[in-house]
């Protein structure tokens, strides 16, 4: 393992001094181990060890940096004030809608689009782009694209619906509106990335099943539900729950398409944590509020590790 | 491969005609967006406000380009948006690189563990972690600064890339390695020069997973740098909005030029980033 041993012999000091120096260079596993993964290690601590530990902390805080008062133990009053915040419940309402939405739409969207591009295209280029485009853009960007797609004087929405005779809607003055707007672009946003995990595990599947299915007259149809979707699933399983701790995180597309209007009515929890935090500075309940968002994101991530951990690899 | 296709959904869309409006609904699904803001941006804004709206421009201009980088200082917004996904990149493809090579090849007491744990933080919301965040940054000094972003950035692409790399590594023969060391390279030397060249193309698919991360960053972005002239692209995109006024084809504009950079790589690159994507990491 290491190539001390084939050093020529010296006076024994120096020997030692090289020794040393070959085991620094050249470490057993054990010592190599902790120096390849210390770096990550220290990061993650400074970034998310500290900070979750400091997060707990906090959210015991009675801490407002706009009243001027020195932080205070307040024991579980932010918890308990999160349950007579009719916000809270809005926000927090919204996110499990727009996950209980997004993530079933963008699997279905995503699903029709891996099949379409798993066709036997001459060129592939063009369908890998139209994937990837998506994927690449900034999330935020996309939230002002729709935006602007839904804007209820000059969007394209409205002027393709008086086109076909009906009327245009104002979009963002409904919370009903807007909130199925934001589901559009969050559907848009995500499908893609779906795709194009699904048509990788479509191209795994073995041919011959198929061409035993068609020895057996089987219809496209039984094919795809008997073939093609059982054998997506453990695909599809991971992406849903990737999507499922992203869609609970959502806040670039709303704050874009709404700012969370109109009122609070198209808020999500992100978009509450980040406006207590960083526009009231009202550190003790934006703390409480993301400890809620921990717990249920560390849930979902735990079914998930249980899931692969049951011989379901990743894709 | 694709034979499988034929017979899944083959029989029903196997005709030219089928495939053609197969391949029109995907392209159409994926670039109209992108496409309908570069038509925007050449649009004057007379144009603009006209009913019923009109779909390509009648008098091409490019007045908004102009107004984009003379209303805001759009090539600071560029600037910093560049250095903090090109430094972040860095940052992950050196640690990520030096972990990859320890799950990939040494036999680690509790490998399953820290890959559960890779696994964890790939899943994390950062959201959570604004108020500790601001607050370590504050202790640190590190509020406006490049910094105050990089480091959460390389945390939020480090799991992807360990293990798009873990992947890559584990693809190389490890004869080549011992031959390096029997020829006297210590294991430092062996893995960069031998096993890192080689994973070349996964270094690199892993850089673009990384850069592209960082360039589409918002939230922290948005709230960990209030001064004007360290604004990345998406945070400073924001500030084209009067307090009345929305100036949509110059907005466009600005959108423009924050896409193309990324959608060159995206061109140039497609393949690696889909093995990338589709290899190690779940995330977008």
């Amino acid at each position: 393992m290491t190539t001390s041993s084939t050093v020529a012999p010296a006076t024994s000091g120096a020997k030692a001094v090289r020794a040393r120096l070959s085991r620094l260079l050249d470490p057993d596993e054990t010592t190599l181990g902790v120096l390849l993964l210390a770096p990550a290690a220290i990061l993650l601590a400074v970034v998310i060890g500290y900070p979750v530990l400091r997060l707990i902390y906090t959210s015991f805080l009675d801490l407002s940096l706009t009243s001027g008062m020195p932080a205070r133990f307040a024991g579980l009053a932010n918890f308990r004030a999160m349950i007579d915040d009719p916000v809270f419940w809005q926000a927090a309402g919204n996110t499990i809608l727009i996950t209980l939405i997004t993530v079933p739409g963008a699997l279905v969207v995503g699903l029709a689009l891996a099949l379409l591009a798993n066709l036997p295209f001459r060129m592939r280029w063009p369908v890998r782009l139209s994937l990837l485009i998506p994927w690449a853009l900034p999330l935020s960007f996309a939230g002002l694209i729709f935006a602007w797609f839904f804007h209820s004087e000059y969007g394209i929405v409205n002027d393709v619906l008086r086109r076909i005779g009906l009327s245009g809607v104002i979009w963002f003055n409904s919370s009903l509106l807007a909130f199925a707007a934001i589901c559009i672009a969050i559907t848009w946003k995500a499908s893609s990335f779906m795709a194009m995990i699904i048509l990788a595990g479509l191209q795994t599947i073995p041919r011959s099943l198929y061409e035993a299915a068609d020895v057996d007259g089987a219809g496209p149809v039984r094919k795809f539900f008997e073939i093609t979707l059982p054998l997506l699933r453990p695909t599809i399983a991971v992406a849903l729950i990737f999507r499922t701790i992203t869609a609970l995180q959502t806040f670039d597309i709303p704050y874009m398409m709404t700012g969370g209007g109109p009122g609070t009515s198209t808020a999500t929890l992100a978009m509450y944590i980040h406006q207590n935090t960083v526009s009231f500075l009202d550190l003790g309940y934006g703390s409480a509020l993301a400890v809620v968002m921990f717990i249920i994101s560390m849930a979902v991530t735990a079914l998930y590790l249980r899931m692969i951990r049951g011989g379901e690899g990743i894709a | 491969m694709t034979a499988a296709a034929v017979s899944t959904t083959g029989t029903l869309l196997s005709g030219k005609p089928l495939r053609a409006l197969a391949a029109l609904i995907l392209i159409v699904n994926g670039l109209f967006p992108a496409l309908w803001i570069l038509l925007t941006s050449f649009k004057t804004e007379a144009e603009l406000t006209q009913k019923p709206i009109t779909w390509l421009p009648h008098a091409p201009t490019l007045q908004n380009y102009l107004q984009a980088f003379s209303d805001q200082p759009l090539l600071t917004f560029l600037f910093n948006s560049f250095m903090v996904a090109l430094l972040s990149t860095i940052l992950t493809l050196f640690i990520s690189v030096l972990a990859a090579y320890a799950l990939a090849r040494l036999n680690l007491r509790f490998r399953d563990l820290i890959m559960s744990l890779i696994i964890a933080v790939s899943t994390f919301p950062l959201v959570t972690l604004l108020v500790p965040l601001f607050e370590t940054m504050r202790a640190l000094g590190l509020l406006n600064t490049w910094t105050a972003l990089i480091l959460p950035y390389t945390v939020l692409s480090l799991p992807v890339c360990t293990l798009v790399l873990t992947s890559f590594f584990e693809s190389i023969p490890r004869d080549l390695e011992n031959a390096a060391m029997v020829d006297g390279c210590t294991r430092f030397g062996a893995l960069f020069r031998i096993v890192v060249p080689l994973a070349a193309p996964g270094v690199f698919t892993a850089g673009i997973l990384a850069f592209v991360n960082s360039w589409d960053e918002f939230l922290l972005a948005l709230s960990f740098n209030s001064n004007p002239a360290l604004r990345t692209l998406p945070v400073g995109i924001q500030l084209y909005q009067g307090e009345f006024a929305f100036p949509w084809p110059v907005i466009s504009a600005a959108l423009v030029v924050g896409i193309v950079p990324v959608a060159i790589l995206i061109v140039i690159f497609q393949e690696r980033v889909v093995s990338g994507l589709t290899a190690g990491g779940l995330k977008g």
